[in-house]
């Protein structure tokens, strides 16, 4: 039952989107239609409509961020007080569309009113549907709190792997069964694409964005060009006007093959741009640096080890160093050999007890805290531990400073 | 010469190039007399760029793309018979790129000729201006000695300043956890395939620009663009005194870019290509990372600047350079192109000018690296071979004080040279300095014994002002007549 809700149906529902959705594009394109209600009732429409639609086209592209980017996002929310600022944003935002929509359907309701008379039965259906999926996602915004990590590590796995046509339901089955229904439901609501005025999403009229939200006599460029007369030339012959059937024929073959290349440009970009983001991962993994007593108490010596990923060709560049300073008997601590300012290596001055930077001059006292100069932050330590008396070390990414 | 000839014809009866490419070269261009010698920067920079193509093309036959071999193989190169030409060329090629577009922008920007309708001009050039930036980069890490090495590293750290996504661009960069085997095969990539794919893309647009709109007309103040009637005015202009780009310009473009390469071409031979430095081996910790000089001056930008400014200046700094080669167009697409009438402009330049010049000057000194190889004081100039202050000058070498303090000439100038401390200040100021440490000296409390502090003290404090022989007093009538 788990991998009919979550690997047969979602696919179901995205062949329906795609398939019924180019069908009646080109089949029945006019058998689309929202009824416009905007005469009938104006005021609640303002407010339901534009609290909904900025709400959702947000929270639809916080949903959409991580899958794409995972690492990234993961990135973003590995501190505490952005991960609290994104989930209360997205409660606001996720109230803001239920109010959106509470109004929407609250319009349309009132018996023998005009908006009930243009709403079908496929727009109640809608209605219904996304309002389950606006109050479900709030109810597990409140009710199991950090949607936004945990998203991560069960419905993004399962949405890639449905992606890449590898599924694998096995993060998302364990979960409650309310949480499982909003991905459901999420996948019906593509699945009633096609079907309803859900399509408009398709037509995004972009060009609002830039064209003057009235064009009328006042707002044009009331100064007529001022150019030189020019000798009249004959008119260039017009062009036979197209029939109406083969203007509309072009202009489809245009956007087609707008499609097709745009499809075509992914296919190849896609796999490869994902190549180019892949090649960053490596587990840590521990290192021997030599046996506890060639270690004198009290200095500090630079070790050299392999680093996490050494590749065949790596050459010297697989070695990673490190100073290591011996406080005691058994405690070791490990600095990572690059500056915090900009990654320089740092040199050990074994006299003066102090970490110099060759390239901008900053200074570390022997426990690595700042003595001087712009690092802005105390040398990196990495995790060092002792087994069978030898010191070992994990080999850690390099220290990157970060604001 | 007649058999030629015939298979020109031919050719050209079957592939149409004088009937479509002949207007293109024969198109007029406006006549632009006293500054007619400034239009050739542009093609100079394309005939720097050809040499980087071919020169780029040779170097890659027998690069090798592993992190392990590259260091081997550009020494291989360097030994190899014209090898070293070859390089040295690809290097000068590079430096005389970066110089002409430069001036080239430059002159755009003061003679306004990126107004109507040539703003894509502007912006295609943008791109590859900020293209042959990263290429210059890219370019110096490829050497992959120590400093190429050490150069990704800090890319990486400068990306990581990057709010958010910092740490992930940073690790991006490097393509991996560490800079190491993937992280020149990217490098290379960018260098050698992507960026120039670019180039080639933003020179193609550039240069159809070029024709498409025309060259522009030497700007006269007082004649703003109005681009409701600009093109109408410049096609009245090249009717009335245009002459044909070929072969009556462009044979000082010809002159100007053959002589760029001629002496590229002499420098590579007399000076040779930049040496390269230690193995990449992330181990060997004495290294001095140095940009190239074309980056010479933004680190010491890097250096100077109040520190906590940085965080901000290494992501907006690049980004409000961008902004601005975006804007210039778009804001100032129209009006008056002469420099007489765009005095801001002229005092932009100049102050990019000055700024750059200064602070390349400053980073070839490098005043804030301490001079970790200065050699102990000689008894010379410590003056005694025994007592507190030879022990106290020893002191002064141990704990790093002379990295960056000067003494008679030895040492770094990173603090100040303390030639005539004993002058300017007493023990106990000097002991609180020392204790106190400063913005940009570390304190020494708790590292000096009583001991090493009194030596040091002692030293410090015969350290006086080199008393030169007083000039001997001539009382002369002359000199009592300069008085009067």
């Amino acid at each position: 039952m788990q991998s009919f809700f979550f690997i047969a149906f979602p696919y179901i529902a995205l062949i329906l989107a795609v398939g019924v959705g180019l069908y009646r594009y080109f089949y029945h394109r006019f058998s689309y239609s929202s009824l416009s209600s905007q005469l009938l009732e104006k005021r609640q429409l303002f407010w339901g409509s534009v609290s909904w639609h900025y709400g959702i086209t947000l929270i639809l592209i916080a949903h959409l961020l991580p899958w794409i980017f995972p690492g990234m996002t993961a990135a973003i929310l590995g501190n505490h007080t952005r991960l609290a600022v994104l989930e209360i944003t997205g409660i606001a935002l996720g109230l803001y569309c239920v109010f959106g929509i509470v109004t929407l359907i609250a319009r349309r309701l009132p018996n023998n009113s005009a908006a009930r008379a243009v709403t079908s039965p496929m727009d109640w259906i809608l209605l219904l549907v996304l309002t389950y999926q606006v109050l479900s996602g709030v109810g597990i915004a409140l009710f199991d709190r950090w949607g936004a990590a945990w998203y991560l590590r069960t419905a993004v796995p399962w949405l890639r792997s449905l992606a890449r046509l590898h599924p694998d339901a096995g993060t998302v089955t364990g979960l409650p069964v309310f949480i499982q229904s909003h991905f459901i439901s999420g996948f019906v609501v593509i699945l009633l694409f096609p079907f309803t005025r859900l399509v408009h999403v398709f037509a995004i009229p972009l060009e609002y964005l830039w064209r003057p939200y009235q064009v009328v006599i006042w707002n044009r460029d009331p100064r007529p060009p001022q150019v030189p007369a020019l000798p009249k030339t004959a008119a260039p012959p017009s062009p036979v006007p197209l029939e109406p059937s083969e203007q509309e024929r072009r202009q489809l073959l245009t956007r087609l093959g707008i499609l097709v290349g745009g499809i075509s440009a992914a296919i190849v970009g896609i796999p490869s741009f994902a190549f180019l983001l892949g090649l960053r991962k490596a587990p840590e993994v521990w290192r021997t640096l030599g046996a506890v007593d060639s270690f004198p108490v009290g200095q500090t010596m630079e070790v050299s080890f392999l680093d996490s990923s050494p590749l065949p060709w790596s050459g010297v560049t697989a070695k990673t160093a490190a100073w290591l300073r011996r406080e005691g008997p058994q405690q070791f601590v490990a600095f990572s050999i690059n500056c915090t300012h900009l990654g320089c290596p740092v040199r050990w001055l074994p006299n003066a007890d102090l970490f110099m930077c060759p390239c901008h001059g900053g200074v570390f006292y022997k426990d690595g805290t700042v003595a001087s100069g712009p690092p802005p932050k105390p040398l990196v330590t990495y995790p060092v531990r002792l087994r069978s008396g030898m010191v070992e070390i994990l080999t850690s990414p390099l220290p990157i400073t970060t604001v | 010469m007649r058999v030629l000839k015939q298979i020109w014809r031919w050719f050209d009866e079957i592939t149409g190039f004088s009937k479509s490419l002949g207007p293109v070269l024969n198109h007029p261009v406006p006549r632009a007399r006293k500054t007619r010698w400034f239009y050739v920067l542009g093609s100079a920079t394309l005939a720097a760029f050809l040499i980087q193509v071919v020169t780029g093309i040779a170097l890659s036959s027998a690069y090798v793309t592993g992190s392990g071999q590259a260091y081997d193989s550009l020494r291989f190169i360097t030994s190899a018979p014209i090898g070293r030409i070859i390089r040295g060329t690809h290097y000068f090629g590079a430096s005389a790129m970066i110089i002409l577009i430069g001036l080239h922008t430059i002159r755009v920007y003061l003679m306004g000729a990126y107004k109507y309708p040539r703003q894509m001009n502007w912006l295609t050039g943008a791109g590859l201006l900020l293209f042959t930036l990263l290429m210059a980069f890219t370019g110096q890490l490829l050497r992959w000695d120590q400093i190429g090495f050490w150069t990704a590293v800090v890319a990486a750290e400068q990306a990581g300043r990057a709010p958010v996504i910092g740490n992930w661009l940073g690790h991006f960069i490097l393509a991996g956890n560490t800079a190491g085997g993937a992280t020149l095969s990217r490098f290379f990539a960018a260098h050698v395939f992507f960026i120039p794919a670019l180039i080639f893309l933003f020179l193609a647009v550039h240069l159809y620009l070029v024709v498409f709109n025309g060259i522009s007309e030497p700007p006269k103040a007082g004649r703003p663009v109005d681009p409701r009637t600009y093109r109408r005015w410049y096609h009245a202009l090249l009717e009335h005194e245009g002459i044909p780009f070929w072969p009556q310009a462009a044979w000082r473009d010809l002159l100007f870019g053959t002589l760029v390469i001629v002496a590229v071409f002499v420098l590579a031979l007399v000076v040779g290509p930049p040496e390269i430095g230690k193995p990449p081996d992330p181990t060997i910790v004495s290294a001095s990372p140095r940009p190239d000089w074309y980056f010479m001056w933004y680190f010491s930008v890097l250096s100077l600047i109040p520190k906590w400014s940085e965080r901000w200046v290494i992501i907006l700094g690049p980004l409000f350079f961008g902004l601005f080669l975006i804007l210039v167009p778009l804001l100032g697409g129209r009006g008056e192109r002469s420099p007489l009438r765009r005095p801001w402009s002229i005092l932009i330049v100049a102050f990019v000018i000055v700024v750059i010049a200064r602070y390349w000057a400053v980073g070839i000194r490098a005043p804030w690296s301490p001079r970790l190889e200065a050699p102990p004081l000689p008894p010379m100039v410590v003056g005694v071979t025994s007592g507190p202050i030879a022990d106290g000058a020893q002191v002064f070498y141990d704990k790093g004080c002379e990295y960056c303090h000067t003494v008679s000439g030895y040492g770094g100038i990173r603090g100040p040279d303390l030639s005539d401390a004993g002058d300017r200040m007493s023990a106990a100021q000097i002991a609180t300095r020392i204790f106190s440490g400063a913005e940009n000296m570390p304190s020494y409390r708790g590292e000096l014994t009583a001991e090493q502090l009194n030596s040091l003290l002692a030293f410090l404090a015969s350290r006086h002002r080199v008393q030169l022989p007083k000039p001997p007093v001539l009382h002369t009538g002359s000199q009592q007549t300069a008085k009067r």
